[in-house]
């Protein structure tokens, strides 16, 4: 908690990633949440494109703090005929709570029609998908567009608010056009003055922490969110309303 | 926890760019500007180096810095470096007048030239000699050259700026092969990463340095204040170490 509400960060991994000393240690995870205050974290595992490894990682890493974590379910369309049958049941047996994609590990674009049945499952269940975005051609922030007005019901969360520009600009217009479009802020990038930005321009109820621990330490990631001249009211909307409301806990 | 943060200890920020990059605009191009960003964080004094001197042209940058300095005693000048013995020449004069506490080496990357003894030869034996450490970017400079070079040179204090997780594999080896060097932390967001430095090499090699306004001032700092290390190793790493390394 910090200053008594709940805080939620919204962009975390399960798995190892071992040139970058990237591990899924729980013990890590939560010494560096529990020194900043963040209450609960969202993981997925990105790792395994036909989605059912990664989850099953994922549900077991939640069951073991399920009160501090927060399932989110990978699918990939490298192996299509998995996704709608894995996304059921990832949602509906483990308990997740939303999905999560990233198109650099596949080679379509984030408006590709081959992620049209994520969009549809997440628009007819309501569900938050979170994309990662950033210069790599297949997740070009600017794609979301063509997607967000399609699937009204679900809501996009671009990752690292495309990391850099030109694409966190593409990022802040696609939130400015579609009232079902967040930004997430994780992103190794930490230019002064981008939170302030985001806020300014897509608006504080659309701008979402994320760490992407364990890759970085959440609490540097935080440190962004608590520095930033913003004000208290717009914190707590970044740090956990919004993703509270997203989630629907 | 709190929605603010200052800092609780006195802070010596170890990597403060001033001035306009080339092709880039700093949010603190003026000179009044860039204490309040240090005073909004509390940090309280800054070694500052001039951004034109990374790649464009490190003898005009340096040049610039004094605009900066002698109006505020906040700000250490650092002076960058090329490889060209104008640049040398213009170091000497600057440490003949007593101002030069260390040196920067410029982008050796955007800059096309390999980071080797035979173009920058003179330069670190000069450093040696004089006892002037050295900062190197590791965002800027190959690893490997560093490494390679600078065990010619092994009275040579260096500090290593700018480590990422891309570098995780290599940052223990160096500091263990570069037993002179420091790392400077703008960067270094593995998880509870610092705190197993710490652990295993001592707060006593670690500094505190924002890289901004590449990056933010605050954010890093930020994190220090929630490690669990001690309240010494904090002040060590948020200003001793540097007075240290620039002044013993």
């Amino acid at each position: 908690m910090i200053d008594g509400r709940e805080v939620i960060d919204f962009h975390g991994h399960v798995g190892r990633w071992d040139i970058f000393e990237m591990s899924d240690d729980t013990d890590e995870i939560l010494h560096a949440m529990d020194a900043v205050g963040i209450d609960r974290c969202c993981l997925f595992n990105i790792f395994h494109p036909d989605g059912a490894t990664g989850n099953d990682q994922t549900a077991a890493f939640v069951s073991r703090y399920p009160e501090r974590f927060i399932g989110f379910a990978y699918v990939s369309p490298l192996m299509s005929e998995f996704m709608v049958p894995e996304l059921e049941r990832a949602i509906d047996e483990l308990g997740f709570l939303a999905i999560k994609i990233y198109p650099p590990y596949s080679r379509w674009q984030l408006n590709d029609p081959v992620w049209n049945p994520v969009y549809q499952f997440a628009d007819d269940r309501g569900l938050a998908i979170i994309s990662h975005t950033g210069a790599e051609e297949t997740c070009w922030p600017v794609y979301v567009e063509d997607i967000a007005g399609c699937y009204p019901n679900a809501n996009f969360v671009i990752a690292h608010a495309g990391n850099s520009e030109p694409y966190r600009s593409q990022a802040i217009r696609a939130a400015q056009r579609f009232s079902n479009v967040y930004v997430e802020t994780c992103s190794t990038f930490r230019e002064p003055g981008v939170i302030e930005r985001l806020v300014a321009e897509a608006g504080a109820d659309r701008v979402i922490f994320g760490s992407d621990v364990p890759l970085m330490d959440p609490r540097t990631q935080l440190g962004k969110i608590i520095t930033a001249r913003i004000g208290d009211c717009e914190k707590r909307l970044v740090l956990g309303e919004n993703a509270k409301r997203l989630l629907r806990l | 926890m709190s929605l603010s943060f200052r800092s609780r200890v006195p802070v010596f920020d170890a990597n403060v760019g001033i001035g306009n990059r080339h092709d880039r605009r700093s949010p603190v191009d003026s000179p009044g500007q860039l204490p309040e960003e240090m005073s909004r964080h509390g940090v309280d004094r800054a070694l500052v180096y001039a951004v034109q001197g990374e790649w464009i042209s490190p003898m005009q940058g340096n040049d610039s810095l004094a605009v900066w300095t002698e109006e505020n005693e906040a700000l250490v000048p650092q002076f960058v470096a090329g490889c060209d013995s104008g640049s040398l020449r213009q170091l000497c004069n600057f440490h003949r007048n007593g101002v030069v506490s260390s040196v920067r080496l410029h982008n050796t990357e955007e800059c096309r030239l390999p980071f080797v003894s035979w173009l920058y030869g003179d330069l670190l034996a000069w450093l040696s000699a004089e006892g002037i450490p050295l900062w190197i970017s590791l965002v800027d400079t190959p690893p490997a050259e560093i490494v390679d070079t600078l065990g010619g040179y092994p009275d040579l204090t260096v500090v290593l700026v700018g480590a990422h997780y891309t570098h995780s594999m290599m940052i223990r080896p160096m500091m263990r092969v570069l037993p002179n060097a420091f790392l400077e932390l703008s960067r270094y967001e593995n998880i509870c990463g610092i705190e197993k430095l710490v652990r295993e090499f001592g707060a006593g090699r670690l500094l505190y340095g924002s890289f901004f306004p590449r990056y933010a001032m605050g954010p890093m700092l930020f994190a220090l204040h929630h490690l669990e290390i001690s309240d010494g190793d904090l002040r060590l790493i948020c200003a001793a170490n540097l007075e240290r390394v620039l002044y013993d």
